[in-house]
């Protein structure tokens, strides 16, 4: 990995936070709060944009392009996926559209949080969370497309006449590509207008000038749809597996699927912003501001006790206890899911290990899994059981399910690079600047033209 | 932080409000589609009855169907020699299959195709209405619609329909009762060959009523005195009397109530307009309240760093 032995950190004080901390020690102490408040998103200047490990994510992506597109435009699904008749659905529905979404939701979770809620301190996350949303949205698309058998009517979407309103998928297949094209974009649109703004061009900041004001006056119109979108979608994708009816497992099939999958995008969506950020921090060497992780934390470990109280109230009340302690397959299943939820709830209920970045990652990632197998079980491996038909995903559908997941990540650093995404304290920013202005000695101004004040 | 007056804090919310309101109206404009009723067989549907008491086993009608349907005959078991489908697929729309049980001896043949639901979820949950029940209360099927997703395949409960995988412009594959050549012939192929009149052509209340009869005809000879296919799923156009437990034939048990019924329950009206319009007014009242926070910050930093805030 391409990164300097030491370099000067924008406060000239040791920015590292190494994850190898003892459990139970906080790592920033109250009294650091000051220096370790993110305030600004900031874009990663001290690293090469092209690393070993960016190359390798770019491999995974251009290996799973380029089977995906002789898949799309010459070859039958049978040529690349073990799909059957029985296991209709294979992993680019069931993980990267079913399961993936979930990670995806941390645009609509951070953002009810902060906007809806007025959790005013997670404004500074937001970006960050914006753009994995856009990431792992796109690539599900992309895994969707690949998927279909006859692409090429997807043109039905422009006819509502042909729309049958009372289909899940249908407002999947609807709400999905709007809310990815329309609304996350819009939403992630002020990021790329302040870099454009930054490229110092009289012609763009004109354009600029233009349609920063329009954006930032339909904002407040605009955003609250942004989540009333996935809300419906996200839903819906737990309706899909209620329409299977008998063919999933009692210990999942219930009425209480859309909110279930609902609920578990909101924590997922916490989840992953906790651990994107985290690995980001450790990656490039960004300090953690333990207070606004302990807040996602805090809200991520209440929606968890939530969802736990409708999913295991759902299986008494439908009288499946015994299922869920049968010790077979499903059951251990269902035991194990349940718990990787839980855990991460009770644990992170400490307010002490909250803010202890060792035990947050490992209960944020472990809440991620749990998520993603409660998303995921349903559609497949408590799907059909006994139909005396299996599934298990070719290699092609491997290959293009980790070059989607290659992708964000590839794309992710890529764009923090790029873009004022990561959070970062007040001071970054001036020095972020600074730079641009040495760059540019006749342009000593901010993000907005406005003179700097040191 | 910045602190909003009482009237402020109260106009803001008040519009989410007004807005919810409205949604609100919606949703009681809704309320009847709130309790979707089972839906019914259309007067005219038309449907089979099948007997396993009758069946020989001939397979006519697996012949049949391959010619009036144009589907090249499956004969990859029998080396190429003789139409031997081990199951339905994309080149059989219609089989006949031998039940046995070596510890008793008891037999039945079963013939499988589309069951012709009165409320199917392969049309419930076709995203584009590329599966739809036409004419007679027939689930076919429009290539100009389907975009090839097999949620049909996913929620059919019967596992009837068939993609075509091996192919890069696939199609669904399933019976759809030869609506092609029912002004012709007035039946299907596999009705108009059968010898033994195991499987009839007709009128779903018709069909019906000829079931029972022979259940009450017959007392004690077919499974449960019941006629498959009546209630099930919230009934099917295609009957079965069985002389062995219908578990055996491969027609699960089922509950009587349509899996879509269940998922109607609050209406299209409720769940796309009124939902939708309640949450965005809720929501936009909140963000407005804190968006004014937000703004106010905004200055403040300006005003303090000379910065810019981001969005």
């Amino acid at each position: 990995m391409a990164r300097p032995a030491s370099r000067a950190t924008p406060l000239g004080v040791p920015l590292g936070v190494p994850l190898g901390v003892p459990l139970g020690v906080p790592l920033a102490p109250p009294h650091a709060s000051v220096i370790h408040r993110w305030q600004r998103g900031v874009s990663v200047r001290e690293v090469p944009l092209v690393t070993p490990w960016f190359l390798l994510f770019a491999g995974f992506f251009v290996v799973g392009t380029a089977i995906a597109a002789f898949r799309l435009f010459g070859g039958s699904l049978a040529s690349f996926a073990a799909m059957t008749d029985v296991y209709a659905w294979g992993v680019w529905k069931t993980f990267n559209v079913m399961a993936l979404t979930a990670l995806g939701s941390s645009a609509l979770a951070v953002g009810l949080a902060a906007w809806v809620l007025g959790r005013h301190r997670l404004h500074s996350v937001m970006r960050t969370a914006l753009v994995t949303s856009f990431l792992f949205y796109t690539t599900a698309l992309l895994g969707l497309l690949t998927d279909v058998g006859r692409p090429w009517n997807f043109w039905n979407l422009l006819l509502p006449w042909r729309w049958n309103t009372e289909s899940a998928l249908w407002e999947v297949a609807l709400a999905m590509p709007v809310y990815c094209a329309l609304f996350l974009l819009y939403e992630n649109g002020p990021m790329v207008v302040e870099k454009l703004w930054n490229a110092r061009s009289d012609r763009v900041r004109g354009w600029v000038r233009t349609w920063h004001p329009r954006i930032r006056k339909t904002y407040p119109f605009v955003v609250p749809f942004a989540y009333v979108l996935p809300i419906i979608h996200q839903s819906s994708l737990g309706g899909l597996m209620v329409l299977a009816g008998h063919k999933v497992h009692p210990l999942w099939q219930t009425d209480l699927l859309p909110l279930l999958y609902l609920v578990q995008a909101l924590i997922c969506g916490f989840g992953s912003v906790i651990v994107v950020l985290m690995t980001s921090c450790l990656v490039w060497r960004r300090p953690l501001d333990v207070k606004v992780l302990g807040e996602l934390a805090n809200l991520m470990s209440w929606t968890t006790l939530g969802w736990l109280v409708l999913r295991l109230g759902d299986v008494v009340v439908r009288g499946r206890v015994g299922d869920a302690l049968a010790m077979d397959a499903f059951g251990v299943l269902f035991l194990a899911e349940t718990a990787a939820v839980a855990v991460p709830a009770l644990v992170l209920r400490s307010a002490h290990l909250r803010e202890t970045p060792r035990a947050l990652y490992t209960m944020a990632l472990l809440a991620c899994l749990g998520g993603i197998a409660y998303r995921f079980i349903p559609t497949t491996l408590a799907y059909a059981p006994g139909a005396g038909s299996t599934y298990f995903p070719a290699v092609p559908e491997i290959v293009i399910t980790l070059g989607l997941v290659a992708t964000v990540v590839g794309a992710f650093s890529l764009v923090v690079k790029r873009f004022a995404v990561l959070p970062a304290p007040l001071e970054s920013w001036h020095h972020a600047v600074e730079h641009d202005s040495h760059a540019h000695p006749s342009h000593r101004s901010d993000a907005h033209g406005h003179a700097v004040h040191d | 932080m910045i602190l909003l007056s009482r009237r402020h804090l109260l106009r803001t919310v008040g519009t989410g409000l007004s807005t919810a309101a409205v949604g609100g109206a919606a949703a009681v404009a809704a309320a009847p589609a709130a309790l979707a009723a089972p839906r019914t067989a259309p007067a005219d549907a038309v449907g089979m009855l099948y007997d396993t008491t009758k069946c020989i086993g001939c397979k006519a009608c697996v012949a049949e169907c391959a010619k009036v349907n144009d589907l090249v005959p499956d004969t990859e078991l029998s080396g190429g020699l003789w139409q031997m489908p081990a199951d339905l697929n994309t080149q059989t729309k219609n089989i006949i299959k031998l039940w046995a049980d070596p510890a008793t001896g008891q037999t039945s043949f079963v013939k499988r195709q589309c069951m012709h639901c009165v409320d199917p979820a392969c049309v419930s949950g076709c995203p584009f209405n590329a599966l739809q029940k036409g004419a007679l209360g027939i689930v076919g099927w429009d290539g100009a619609r389907c975009i090839g997703c097999r949620y049909c395949e996913v929620s059919c409960p019967f596992e009837i329909p068939k993609f075509e995988w091996k192919k890069f412009n696939p199609k669904i594959v399933k019976c759809e009762l030869c609506r092609h050549v029912l002004d012709r012939d007035g039946q299907p192929g596999c009705t108009r060959v059968c010898p033994t009149g195991a499987v009839v052509f007709g009128r779903r209340t018709d069909l019906l009523a000829d079931a029972k009869a022979r259940v009450a005809a017959h007392p004690g000879t077919y499974h449960l005195d019941h006629v498959y296919g009546e209630t099930e799923a919230g009934g099917t156009q295609v009957l079965y009397l069985s002389h062995v437990p219908f578990e055996k034939l491969g027609l699960p048990a089922l509950p009587d109530r349509s899996v879509p019924t269940g998922l109607r329950h609050g209406g299209v009206a409720l769940k796309l307009i009124a939902l939708p319009v309640v949450l965005y007014g809720v929501f936009l009242g909140f963000f407005r309240r804190n968006w004014k926070v937000h703004e106010e910050e905004a200055a403040r930093l300006k005003a303090e760093k000379g910065l810019e805030e981001q969005l």
